[in-house]
């Protein structure tokens, strides 16, 4: 069956402590039922969330009268807002429900994320930026890439978002500020770290409806990361994101010279040159136009669903000073997740097709 | 955040004959890999382990220096995947900063820690 994105929406993004994660999910899953027309009601929700406390999922749903369906929360990490996106595809496509809103919602605290202490590396001190600076530096050592190379990813980002109102950490920076920002873990410093930020994100699924207008989903893919260990030749999340790439280019018979247009998770700027490489796409000015997390900061929950919006609006030709020609095939990538000998907790790619 | 819990998840830290720190960890009988940690069983396999112990020497696969405070720790911070010989790769601290590829040994401590020799 054919699985389309019938609507998106978005809350603003940055840091809000003030404004109540009910309305913050509002707004997205508000802008999303406008964009899709038709009746605000769907047969099931699927909410990705991190932080969230128990029962968030129904208690920002109920406030705005989406009650008595199902409802799962999911928590895949920094994957979690495209989790639930892969489950609502997944509920359409095998016709287990017909219409199905995901959201992503989080409320994050001040500074970086603390290192679960039940994880091992986690209880080492291994903050996400660690984790993240080893992979940096290994490609250093390794000679595949240059710390010019690195900073020039936030420089291009955070220029990327002067054209996007919902990225407010852009602006125009050099190569040599980006290096002489603040280090946060060698070798990366702290513009090429993506700020901490609450929002929310949603996309309405379904089989496309009769006006034609919705974005077609070509294929989803997820994964969890195998053991990352002394046998990996790779860095940190190259092999998990690799391959789950070749699964969703495999599903969806595409390959990434197909792709017009990307989001992948440039959590830090290493993250999206390994990302860039382990999928195979040759082009970096058509990754992340938006301005990626670097600009838009990352509320996990909702940082998959804010991705797949901007593909969305760059497939529909909609996305102003920022559009990326004319685009007809986009993707989504999203990994994340810290846990101790694995190549990351989960990654999700989504390929989707212009109407 | 789950309840809280007493069980410390890190490598356990012995001290060998001389002097130095081995990690008490398990090997897989049924696939041979190292793992430094007493898991049930194996991670890549799912197979029955066996207790090993894995050091002193080592080959540091990449490092960083931690700037920013994590948790209760204090900045600045040195730690370094080091792939201890015909062992598993484990997440180590050390004194100073380590280039990549140099030889290290582990130290007799609670937590997991090099130094270069
Ligand atoms: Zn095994």
């Amino acid at each position: 069956m054919t699985v389309a994105i019938e609507g998106v929406g978005t809350s603003g993004f940055g840091r809000q402590p003030d404004v109540d994660l009910v309305d913050l999910a509002f707004a997205a899953v508000d802008e999303a039922f406008r964009d899709a027309g038709g009746p605000r009601t769907v047969d099931a929700v699927w909410v990705g969330t991190v932080f969230g406390p128990a029962g968030v999922a129904q208690r920002v749903l109920r406030a705005m009268g989406l009650t008595g369906m199902p409802v799962l929360t999911v928590e895949n990490a920094c994957a979690s807002g495209t989790t639930a996106f892969a489950e609502a595809c997944e509920a359409v496509r095998t016709g287990r429900y017909g219409r199905v809103l995901a959201l992503g919602i989080e409320r994050m605290g001040d500074g970086a994320i603390v290192p679960e202490p039940t994880d091992p590396e986690g209880r080492t001190g291994l903050a996400l930026p660690a984790l993240y600076a080893m992979a940096a530096a290994r490609w250093l050592h390794e000679g595949r890439t240059t710390l010019e190379q690195l900073a020039a990813v936030a420089v291009k980002n955070k220029a990327n978002a002067l054209a996007n109102p919902r990225a407010p950490f852009g602006g125009r920076f050099t190569v040599a500020e980006v290096l002489a920002s603040r280090p946060i873990a060698d070798p990366l410093t702290l513009l090429q770290c993506c700020p901490t930020s609450d929002g929310a994100a949603a996309a309405i699924v379904g089989r496309g409806g009769s006006g034609g207008g919705g974005v077609r989903v070509r294929s989803v893919a997820l994964r969890s990361g195998a053991p990352w260990n002394h046998r990996s030749r790779e860095v940190w999340g190259h092999d998990l994101v690799r391959d789950t790439g070749a699964a969703a280019f495999a599903a969806a018979g595409l390959g990434p010279e197909d792709v017009d247009v990307a989001e992948v998770h440039d959590a830090f700027t290493i993250g999206e040159l390994v990302t860039t490489a382990a999928l195979g796409l040759k082009a970096p000015h058509i990754v992340n136009p938006s301005g990626g997390l670097l600009s838009r900061g990352h509320p996990l929950g909702a940082t998959g669903l804010a991705q797949l919006a901007e593909i969305v609006w760059q497939l529909r030709g909609r996305a102003g000073g920022r559009q990326v020609g004319r685009a007809r095939i986009g993707l989504v990538e999203t990994m994340g997740g810290g846990v101790s000998v694995l190549d990351g907790n989960a990654c999700v790619v989504a390929v989707l097709e212009a109407p | 955040m789950g309840a809280v819990s007493s069980v410390d998840p890190r490598p356990v830290v012995v001290a060998g004959p001389a002097g130095d720190g081995l990690v008490e960890g398990r090997r897989c009988t049924a696939c041979a890999e190292p793992s430094a940690f007493t898991w049930p069983a194996c991670p890549t396999c799912g197979g029955p382990v066996e207790p090993a112990r894995f050091g002193p020497g080592g080959t540091v696969w990449s490092a960083t220096v931690v700037r920013i405070p994590v948790a209760d720790r204090t900045p600045p911070y040195a730690l370094a995947y080091v792939d201890l010989d015909d062992g598993p790769r484990v997440l180590a601290h050390s004194a100073a900063p380590l280039p990549i590829g140099a030889r290290v040994r582990l130290l007799a401590a609670a937590e997991l820690k090099v130094e270069r020799t």
